[in-house]
């Protein structure tokens, strides 16, 4: 969308106006913080119940196979026993959709382009039950941390993680079966109080250029029979719809069809008609969970 | 947080022994295959065929496969996925009584009153793995009293616990 230079880019009112015009009218949402049981490591008892058993309250999500909502708990649920153990790992219900749209992950090559700190992909560890390898690259060394404590926390097997640019995996020589590109995204105001504040269109702009170069990337580096699934947390039309958009037009990919929590995408955005098949890309508007956009990519066939 | 193995040690897969001595600390006897054991600066890592066929031809990488552990000067620090597996061989064991358990999870040493079991090796000096109730390893320690005479007051002493991941998040955030 070209604004006018006399336009105001930035503020509460200018972005809520944005999501109006989407179809979306503006409320402020809490979302409940949530659990997902690592089931790898849980085989033989049920860590629900001894978590209840200890006073956490817990609410199963219906849109997800190991994740639940804390309902209620009096300490926090990343300081337990239970927690450390690797048992379970803190994230968002949203956040948690991505990693389960692949299809039949066991023994595959996956790359995790933008890893840290690693929730997703201690979840891909999980969904392949530490079979196959993954491949997960973050170019913020601090970042990197944070993953690979994770990685020792849950006990996940299958990973080998380098300090690296997403846009530079060609480099590594390799041909994935499975992307998972939880891109780098100007986030959404229900999980950052201070997100109207601190955000402009400008940052929706450079983020949403940056994205479509590690879908470039990606697309260089995935296996003709591979799936691509991009995610962002952002609301943002730009690094979503307008990226797939463009994926579609450019790189010769096809978006396919997913069965999962969120709306069907949208396929015209600011007076802009996209390709019809964008509508297979799901939008999470904030409420149950934070904003969150998800779609799978394959090959044009 | 680690065990001083003063560089000595009967051979095994790593250089020196090192994470063969360390199990042995326990009563383990681990036997490792060398060609999945790779050092990566100090730190060590058990991988599969796949992986070792992967980082075989790429060089670069931070971390890969299962962590076990790494040496800084004479001491060798152990991850807790190598805990773990010296968990299912280890003689030395103590099992613990829940608030000792948390207790220890927080960095606090082991008093005799919250000992639910020993097993293996009750003499001052010796290591030991503690369990929680559950029987899930939890850390470990050094005997700080002969435990057959011991009474009361302080048995154990706090040398690596799982509580390790939050101190090091609280050490990254400080850093940032």
């Amino acid at each position: 969308m070209a604004y006018p230079p006399f336009v105001l880019m930035f503020g509460k009112e200018f972005f809520v106006n944005r999501y109006r015009l989407l179809g979306w009218e503006f409320r402020d949402v809490a979302p409940k913080q949530a659990i997902r049981i690592n089931t790898m490591n849980v085989g033989g008892f049920n860590v629900v119940e001894r978590l209840e058993s200890l006073g956490v309250k817990l609410e199963k999500i219906p849109f997800l196979r190991d994740g639940y909502w804390v309902i209620r708990s009096d300490f926090s649920v990343g300081a337990t026993v239970e927690y450390l153990l690797g048992y379970y790992s803190i994230q968002e219900a949203a956040a948690q959709v991505p990693a389960t749209l692949f299809e039949d992950l066991r023994d595959k090559l996956v790359l995790d382009a933008c890893a840290a700190p690693g929730g997703k992909t201690v979840q891909l560890a999980d969904l392949m039950d530490n079979t196959g390898v993954i491949v997960a690259l973050d170019v913020n060394g601090q970042r990197l941390e944070a993953l690979m404590n994770q990685l020792e926390r849950c006990r996940v097997k299958n990973t080998v993680v380098y300090q690296m640019d997403a846009r530079r995996v060609s480099n590594l020589g390799l041909k994935f079966d499975r992307i998972l590109l939880d891109v780098p995204c100007s986030g959404n105001f229900a999980t950052d109080k201070e997100w109207f504040k601190r955000r402009t269109l400008r940052d929706v702009e450079r983020n949403a250029r940056l994205q479509r170069q590690i879908l470039a990337e990606a697309a260089k580096v995935l296996k003709a029979d591979g799936e691509i699934v991009y995610a962002t947390c952002s609301l943002e039309p730009e690094e979503n719809e307008l990226n797939i958009d463009w994926a579609v037009r450019n790189l010769g990919l096809e978006t396919v069809e997913i069965d999962c929590y969120g709306e069907e995408a949208l396929t015209e955005v600011f007076g802009r008609k996209l390709d019809d098949s964008v509508r297979r890309c799901k939008r999470i508007w904030p409420g149950k969970t934070q904003g969150f956009f998800v779609c799978k990519l394959r090959r044009r066939r | 947080m680690c065990a001083n193995l003063g560089g000595v040690g009967e051979k095994g897969v790593t250089e020196g022994g090192v994470i063969e001595d360390f199990a042995r600390l326990f009563g383990a006897e681990l036997s490792l295959d060398e060609r999945f054991v790779v050092k990566r600066g100090n730190r060590y890592f058990l991988l599969d065929e796949k992986l070792k066929d992967s980082t075989d031809k790429r060089e670069g990488w931070l971390y890969s496969g299962t962590y076990l552990g790494k040496v800084e000067g004479q001491s060798f620090h152990p991850s807790f996925p190598l805990l773990f597996v010296i968990a299912e061989k280890a003689k030395n064991r103590i099992t613990v009584d829940d608030k000792s358990a948390w207790l220890f999870v927080c960095g606090r040493d082991i008093f005799k009153e919250g000992i639910l079991k020993i097993e293996g090796s009750r003499r001052k000096g010796a290591y030991t793995l503690v369990f929680n109730r559950h029987g899930e390893c939890i850390g470990y320690g050094k005997i700080a009293k002969n435990l057959d005479k011991l009474k009361s007051g302080l048995a154990v002493k706090n040398l690596l616990d799982i509580g390790d991941f939050l101190r090091r998040e609280r050490t990254a955030v400080q850093e940032a």
